[in-house]
């Protein structure tokens, strides 16, 4: 049996080929519904348009559903994971009963979440990221604010505008800190890509007909009190959506021992060969967690860690991520204008000023001594938000650069979610 | 977009909500303009969502007596009693 981990276009476009391969598949997901991210929907009860993209969604879940060789395993959390003769246990939370899960073979398709930098204000409400933005309106249908700044980078931050702004927001400014010019750096994968250029030009057209223009190279440096300064300006909103592309999620893969390794800008992913195997054998990746592409790219991925896929689709869309990384960099200029009583972990409510006195007054000389001194990343969220920032911002003040070692520990967990001691003493209910 | 009637209700810090089904408490208390959902422990700071995917544990709340329980992935149940 095939265990898929993650019911986005990844794990669906894997449990969907490994079901055609004649191969039994169990796909977990911690979410009530198929699509991860990126096809997220209203539930049936609401009547609704669906967008024409969402067809190939509709067209993978009714596979999944349909199919006598997959079953769809809802609403339950991994939350560890081990290998031991050639078996791989999963240890799954459904419903608050821990069971197992046992498979030869596992496809990790984990997905990714919106990456945030701190700034004076961001832990106030009506501060969040694009993607909450956007999965409250497209799972719940609710409009997060009446009017909403959306800032930071990346081509994420156009359907969450044009979203916000068909349902009803009034989006009073959208900030792309990156320079438009810099597509040059992307012109060979558009080229291979030219339904991205389509992409684009819908989206251009789209925020246009709703009477929204893109200010390139600039951002939002606080909110306080219902008004975003941006630059010398200052805007009334209820809302800032503020995203710099994504961090993709690996707590399974680190925990399953899987080798990670760092991109030239910092993300830390886990490595694959050609067919998707990470170093652990029998352990496949794809998706966001294998590097930021979308959902073209992990589609493919899943196709081919499930044992069938198309390998050009699969280069032409990495050609096109990897262009994207250098057409929307997240420059260290937020390192160099962060005020120390900016919180940096929001969960421990660790300021910048705790990190330096560490540094300053207690001699901690890296990220993981900083932590452990402030307790920074040690919160409930484990450091998923702020572990990336505080590392920089300890070597920031070191003036050095973050070490690879230190970034790939960061990014892996001991559990890939908290569980409760409830949850575990209720010991393992069930086993497939 | 027809919206479905808000067929459930829950209490949130003792006032009551509705909900539709399938959304989330977040979900729901953000839909009625109800942004903060806890304040932290140390500065007694307000917070609300943040993610709104179950990362960053900022929306956490306290559901049928269980703490730390985040609202933007439980979705609302009949009767929920929900405290910050
Ligand atoms: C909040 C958010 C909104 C987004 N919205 C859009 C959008 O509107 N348009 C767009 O083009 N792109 C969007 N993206 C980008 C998106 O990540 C990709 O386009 C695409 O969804 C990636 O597919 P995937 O299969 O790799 O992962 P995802 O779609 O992220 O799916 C990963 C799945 O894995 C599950 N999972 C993770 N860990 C566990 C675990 N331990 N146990 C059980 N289940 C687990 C998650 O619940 C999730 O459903 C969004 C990203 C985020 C974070
Ligand atoms: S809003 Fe981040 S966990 Fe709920």
């Amino acid at each position: 049996m095939i265990a898929i981990i993650g019911a986005g276009p990844a794990g669906l476009a894997a449990a969907v080929t490994a079901a055609k391969k004649g191969e039994k598949v169990i796909l977990i997901d911690s979410s009530t519904r198929l699509g991860g991210q990126y096809w997220r929907h209203l539930p049936s009860n609401w009547k609704q348009k669906r967008l024409p993209y969402f067809a190939e969604a509709q067209e993978l879940f009714d596979q999944v559903l349909s199919s006598p060789l997959i079953t769809w395993y809802s609403n339950a959390h991994v939350w560890q994971a081990e290998k031991k003769n050639e078996i791989f246990y999963l240890y799954v939370v459904k419903n608050g009963v821990e069971e197992v899960i046992t498979a030869q073979k596992v496809i990790l398709a984990t997905g990714a979440y919106d990456r945030s930098l701190p700034f004076p204000g961001w832990t106030g409400p009506g501060v969040m990221t694009p993607g909450a933005a956007q999965a409250m309106l497209k799972t719940h249908g609710v409009l997060v604010g009446k009017k909403i700044v959306i800032a930071g980078t990346g081509p994420f931050l156009l359907p969450v505008a044009t979203g916000l702004a068909s349902a009803g927001a009034e989006i009073v400014a959208l900030l792309e800190a990156n320079k438009q010019w810099r597509w040059v750096f992307n012109v060979h994968g558009l080229l291979l890509n030219p339904s991205k250029i389509r992409e684009g030009v819908y989206y251009l057209k789209k925020l246009r007909s709703l009477g929204i223009s893109i200010q390139y190279g600039s951002t939002v440096t606080s909110f306080e009190a219902g008004i975003a300064t941006i630059g010398k300006k200052e805007i009334a909103c209820d809302v800032v959506a503020v995203g710099w592309g994504f961090v993709p999620e690996l707590s399974l893969a680190g925990i399953l021992g899987a080798k990670l390794s760092v991109q030239k800008d910092g993300t830390v992913v886990v490595d694959v060969d050609r067919n998707q195997e990470t170093s652990i054998q029998g352990l496949f990746a794809a998706g966001e967690s294998t590097g930021i592409g979308g959902s073209v790219l992990a589609i493919a991925e899943g196709e081919i860690a499930a044992g069938k896929g198309n390998r050009v689709t699969r280069w032409r869309a990495q050609v096109f991520a990897k262009g994207l990384q250098r057409v929307y960099p997240v420059s260290s200029g937020w390192l160099s204008s962060l005020n120390s009583e900016v919180t940096l972990c929001r969960c421990e409510e660790v300021k910048v000023s705790d990190i330096q006195s560490a540094i300053d007054e207690l001699g901690a000389q890296d990220g993981r001594s900083a932590k452990l001194l402030t307790r920074a990343g040690m919160g409930l969220c484990q450091g998923r938000v702020c572990g990336r920032n505080v590392s920089e911002v300890v070597a920031c003040h070191l003036s050095r650069e973050v070490p690879d070692r230190e970034r790939i520990a960061s990014a892996s967990r001991p559990l890939a979610g908290p569980i409760s001691l409830g949850e575990l003493g209720d010991g393992l209910g069930k086993k497939f | 977009m027809i919206q479905p009637n808000k067929s459930l209700t829950f209490t949130f810090n003792g006032e009551s909500f509705g909900a539709i089904p399938g959304q989330t408490i977040a979900a729901a208390l953000l839909q009625a303009e109800r942004t903060t959902l806890r304040t932290t422990r140390f500065n007694d700071e307000p917070r609300s969502i943040f993610c709104g995917i179950g990362i960053c544990w900022d929306c956490v709340v306290t559901v049928n007596g269980v703490s730390n329980q985040r609202s933007c992935l439980i979705e609302v149940s009949d009767g929920m009693v929900v405290k910050s």
